[in-house]
């Protein structure tokens, strides 16, 4: 009892500096989530046409995912220093895996018929990309930007040690000075940072899902 | 019109899935591509509308190359209608039907003018399935939308690819009778793929036999059952095909063509003579006897023939002037109706100049079964054997 009083004070007594890190930390996975989006979603679409690169581009953007955050954030420093841009480097190539994955998915589980059936009709491949493809593939790949951001929320702490700042300063602080305080009011904020964002686009990604669609889903439950 | 001269598509240097193909589709025309599956229709078809485009030949339509065209202006020509629908889920039935007059930048009202008269001319009414979405449909139900989206700018052409194949035999019935209907008032010219002789049989007005890549028989129905080319038609067709479409059987099939006639100024022995030397029962009066085409005029039977007050008689004088006539085309069902309705023995068959060509009777029917019957268990057995 004593330790949690003790744990709320020392909130309240950091609260706007909280807040401040949260902020920055928002903003540095939504820089690195919303590069992901601008690279991976395009990409995505271009492997479903060109099929072959699709091993490729899906093969290297696994390796970036399978390299541990801290060491990928020590390999960028010589490139790239230290500060803001290496950390929303690092955290770019780790949210465009969900992303590419997600959007050539999303695109090449449509039923071919469908597509045939615009091609015919006389849609040109714009067209159907535009009106058919990506609407039919939206919730997929909001499902791979839900992952992209969740999973950033919680590397992006790890790039406090390269200078990026969030939440990941009181983290790592509080480990170096013994304090646990400091470490769970990095933690926590954190973790419900990644439970809320998660929540939040899962009910985009339910949203998005066509209505058509929605409500036949609904009769299945 | 649409002209195929020649066209051969490859995919590989073995193997031509379309070889060196002609046809010619005439405005207004609903021509079947029939043949076992992987014969080259779906291929034959799509290069109608550029989604697969030949290797070699030439395809015209109203006189343009279509190489030469805009593939996409080409396709928004011509309807095209496929076995798995393909509407889009996400969108309602309205705006199925509304994608490409939508991107010819049609206004509103002038689009949903026409979607409502769309959905109203495949039985599906436009207050009810407007905003519906696909899902919410039944396969018979999508399939209207399908054809209703194929109509949507009025092309000339409608290409349709099994359309009906995947819904249950009565919902397939009832749409082939609604595609005829609908033929009836639009008249386009329709290229339509089946692997099923009797939806060949029952839409066509011409059917095209394909088979590894070539038409074998492009005909009408009538012919292709009646004199197939060969036997890989033959056999495709069914021997028994015939037996099971008597619609398809004509009273000029059916007839007996030397019919026995007498003259106006014969006498009443003589037609009794002529009767027992030919053994039949009833005999047809033309104006004077010749070997030229005659209007018959009257007939006699026994029973005329007792009528008569003595054997010098003429003809004329105790003839039925009420001679029962029918058309050379008329089927057989309504043949049996007529001579049902009217309590007939036998009937006469005339031409369409009106003179006289052959006779139904009861008894020619009965032979015409008796004949299917024995060629129905004759191919029975073959099949027998060749197990
Ligand atoms: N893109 C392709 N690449 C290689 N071969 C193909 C291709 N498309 C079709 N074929 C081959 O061409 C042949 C004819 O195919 P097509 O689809 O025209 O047949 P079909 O008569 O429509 O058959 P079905 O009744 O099964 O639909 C088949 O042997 C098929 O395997
Ligand atoms: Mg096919």
């Amino acid at each position: 009892m004593n330790n949690k009083a003790s744990f709320l004070e020392f909130i309240g007594g950091r609260y706007v500096e909280i807040l401040e890190l949260a902020l920055q930390h928002i903003q540095i996975t939504g820089i690195a989530v919303g590069f992901a989006i601008l690279i991976g979603v395009p990409l995505g679409i271009m492997i479903t046409r060109y099929r072959n690169t699709s091993n490729l581009v899906l093969g290297i953007a696994n390796v970036f995912q399978t390299v541990p955050s801290l060491a990928l954030f020590g390999l960028v420093i010589p490139f790239l220093g230290v500060g803001l841009t290496p950390s929303v480097f690092v955290l770019f190539l780790y949210a465009l895996l969900p992303i590419i994955k997600n959007t050539y998915i999303g695109i090449s589980n449509i039923d071919p018929s469908t597509i045939e059936a615009g091609k015919g009709m006389g849609m040109t491949g714009y067209q159907i990309l535009t009106q058919v493809e990506v609407p039919l593939a939206l919730p997929v790949i909001m499902g791979g930007i839900r992952i992209s951001t969740v999973i950033n929320i919680g590397t992006a702490t790890i790039a406090s040690l390269i200078g990026a700042g969030g939440l990941g300063d009181l983290i790592f602080k509080g480990i170096s000075m013994y304090n646990n305080n400091l470490i769970l009011a990095g933690a926590i904020p954190t973790a419900l940072l990644a439970l809320s964002m998660d929540a939040i686009l899962g009910f985009v990604e339910m949203m998005l899902e066509p209505k058509g669609r929605r409500k036949m889903k609904k009769t299945f439950v | 019109m649409i002209e195929l001269k020649s066209v051969t598509k490859s995919y590989s240097e073995a193997a031509k899935v379309v070889d060196r193909l002609d046809l010619k589709v005439y405005e207004g025309e609903f021509v079947i591509l029939i043949g076992e599956s992987g014969c080259g229709k779906t291929t034959t078809m799509k290069m109608l509308n550029r989604l697969v485009e030949p290797t070699e030949g030439q395809i015209i339509i109203d006189g343009q190359d279509i190489m030469k065209m805009d593939p996409i202006q080409l396709r928004r020509r011509i309807g095209y209608v496929i076995q798995k629908v393909g509407l889009f889920p996400h969108m309602t039935v309205g705006e199925n039907i509304e994608v490409i007059p939508k991107l010819m930048k049609w206004d509103k009202e002038k689009r949903k003018a026409r979607t409502m008269e769309l959905l109203d001319m495949v039985g599906l009414p436009g207050e009810t399935y407007y905003d519906r979405y696909p899902d919410e449909m039944s396969g018979g139900q999508q399939q209207r939308i399908g054809v209703a989206r194929a109509l949507a700018t009025n092309p000339d052409i409608i290409l349709m690819d099994e359309p009906f194949s995947a819904l249950d035999p009565m919902t397939r019935e009832q749409l082939q009778d609604e595609l005829l209907k609908l033929q009836d008032e639009l008249h386009k010219t329709i290229i339509f793929v089946t692997h099923d002789m009797d939806e060949a049989l029952k839409l066509g007005d011409k059917i095209a036999v394909m088979k590894d890549g070539k038409i074998l028989q492009y005909d009408t129905p009538e012919r292709i059952l009646k004199k197939p080319k060969d036997a890989y038609v033959e056999f495709f067709v069914g021997k028994d095909r015939l037996w099971k479409s008597p619609e398809m059987v004509y009273a000029k099939d059916i007839m007996r063509k030397n019919v026995a006639r007498t003259s106006m100024t014969r006498t009443v022995s003589h037609a009794l003579e002529l009767m027992k030397k030919r053994g039949v029962n009833t005999l047809a009066v033309v104006e004077k006897q010749s070997d030229q085409p005659q209007e018959v005029l009257g007939f006699i039977t026994r029973k005329e023939l007792a009528k008569a007050m003595n054997e010098d008689m003429k003809i004329k004088d105790i003839m039925n002037k009420d001679v029962p006539v029918i058309s050379e085309d008329m089927n057989m069902v309504d043949v049996l109706d007529y001579l049902a309705q009217n309590k007939l023995q036998h009937v006469y068959v005339v031409d369409e100049e009106k003179k006289l060509s052959g006779i139904v009777s009861e008894s020619s029917i009965v032979n015409l079964i008796t004949e299917m019957i024995t060629d129905y268990e004759e191919s029975k057995e073959e099949k027998k054997h060749e197990q």
